[in-house]
């Protein structure tokens, strides 16, 4: 021992490990109980997951969860509105200028090409009736239900929202889900479809997953059909995909969904004209057999506020 | 007690704020209050405190999102309880336990995520998650300050007196 130190300093100072201190009323339980505990815990998600994943045994658990919280999602929905609105006012106001004077001149434009339009859409409607035309199925032939969207996407690849529409308000899995504004008969351009269908909520998977694709033709050029899909990056840019390199498709067109004729087994579930975005960029390489179709889509699917869900008419 | 119930209402006031307000901007799509106010919880109330919160936490998430039960589940458990685990053992009373915390669960969570995607045979495209790590660590990061100093307060480390149930007497 060193000189000028105490036995005191000598104990504390020995080479003998103190047990390591205890501080939490759980670190007081043995090893044993936190084992089981975590252990039950992690069985009981595995069991979660096999029943959930493989059996619909545990829907009415979920629906009736999901209907439990929607009204505290709504709730919070509201009581962060107002921020959300007084950021978006700041944001608007900052390119409110140039926009304005870009959109004069869209008006102007839109104001023209609306009454050529209108005066198509009449010689349209005569000459069905005159042919007793048979067309494929379009918006008009669904009902439509509006509802909120009351839970966004979660991270950076869920591209899914839960809207509070379920099967009481006739809502099926594969129902077509739209923007309420913009498109034709009051409905707007292309969201996305259910894919799980509850009694009163419902998730829809958008048109920007993955797994999502559509059958889409340009609208002033019908002969060219392609499916739109995901683009490889971000979730903004969708492609027109499998388009031939002889139809000529135009940056500024629109594309809309094609839709198809009859009811055969591969019937689409998509109505024919539903907006879906308009031709960012076209180009063609001569390796490749079709055309590489860059579009933007006309929803913003990162802030979707309601949507209008296409159900069977009632009697169909 | 009294500590179960604050941190079910904490825990129930960020899944709400999950769903419904941080996610509704692009900005803040990858962030994540709820696993960043479960690890702040696990951290101060230890390994069973935060995986049970950890469990009930995700399984609220998965019933709001209409998403694979269990799943979420799965993952807050294991992170709510390694974290607790930290925090008794060697992170008590250090500056940067909480963001050290985050940081690595967050990685671990999203690739979590992956995997068990990938293994229930849904899109798991890795590129994606890969390329939003970044910036949910950033986020994640950020939120710490706010809600672990927010928990911190709900839920004062224990006191001494607390801890201490024997004393060994030396010599």
């Amino acid at each position: 021992m060193p000189r000028n130190r105490t036995v005191r300093l000598a104990v504390l100072g020995s080479s003998v490990q103190r047990a390591a201190p205890s501080g939490f009323p759980s670190s007081r339980s043995s090893a044993l109980k936190r084992r089981i505990v975590v252990g039950l815990l992690v069985l009981a998600s595995l069991v979660l997951i096999t029943v959930s994943f493989r059996s619909s045994a545990l829907d009415g658990v979920q629906g009736t969860g999901a209907t439990v919280l929607r009204p505290f999602e709504v709730a919070a929905d509201r009581i962060a509105r107002p921020f959300a609105d007084t950021i978006g006012w700041f944001r608007g106001l900052v390119d409110a200028k140039n926009e304005n004077e870009k959109l004069r001149g869209q008006n102007e434009a839109l104001r023209r090409q609306l009454i050529l339009d209108e005066g198509a859409l009449q010689e349209n409607v005569q000459l069905r009736k005159a042919l007793n035309f048979v067309g494929p199925p379009s918006i008009a032939d669904f009902d439509k239900v509006h509802t909120t969207v009351v839970a966004n996407s979660q991270g950076a690849v869920d591209e899914s929202v839960v809207i509070g529409a379920g099967t009481s308000n006739g809502v099926q899995t594969g129902s077509v889900v739209v923007e309420p504004l913009g498109g034709p008969d009051g409905s707007g351009a292309l969201v996305g479809t259910v894919d799980r269908v509850f009694s009163h909520e419902s998730r829809v998977t958008l048109l920007t997953d993955s797994e999502s694709a559509v059958t889409a033709t340009d609208v002033t050029n019908p002969s060219v059909i392609g499916a739109v899909r995901r683009g490889g990056g971000s979730s903004d840019v969708l492609i027109l995909d499998r388009v031939p390199k002889i139809p000529v498709v135009r940056v500024g067109d629109t594309i809309v969904t094609a839709g198809s004729l009859g009811t055969g087994p591969l019937e689409s579930k998509f109505p024919r004209g539903i907006p879906i975005g308009t031709v960012a960029s076209r180009s063609a390489s001569d390796t490749t057999l079709f055309q590489n179709i860059q579009l933007k889509p006309l929803v913003d699917f990162s802030s979707i506020q309601n949507v209008v869900v296409l159900v069977p008419k009632k009697g169909q | 007690m009294m500590d179960g119930v604050k941190a079910a209402l904490v825990l129930f006031v960020a899944v709400l704020l999950q769903l419904s307000v941080l996610t509704e901007y692009r900005l803040f799509r990858t962030a994540s209050i709820v696993l960043v106010a479960l690890l702040s919880i696990a951290l101060l109330r230890g390994s069973i405190f935060g995986a049970v919160a950890g469990f009930m936490t995700g399984f609220l998430l998965d019933t709001g999102t209409l998403g694979t039960l269990g799943i979420t589940s799965l993952l807050l458990t294991l992170g709510g309880f390694w974290i607790g685990r930290y925090g008794e053992t060697t992170a008590r009373d250090r500056f940067h336990a909480p963001y050290v915390s985050v940081a690595v669960v967050t990685a671990l969570y999203l690739f979590g995520q992956l995997v068990l995607q990938f293994m229930l045979g849904e899109p798991a495209p890795a590129g994606l998650v890969a390329h939003g790590v970044p910036g949910a660590l950033v986020l994640n990061l950020i939120l710490t300050l706010p809600v672990y100093a927010l928990i911190r307060r709900l839920f004062p480390p224990l006191e001494l007196g607390d801890r201490i149930r024997e004393v060994r007497l030396l010599g």
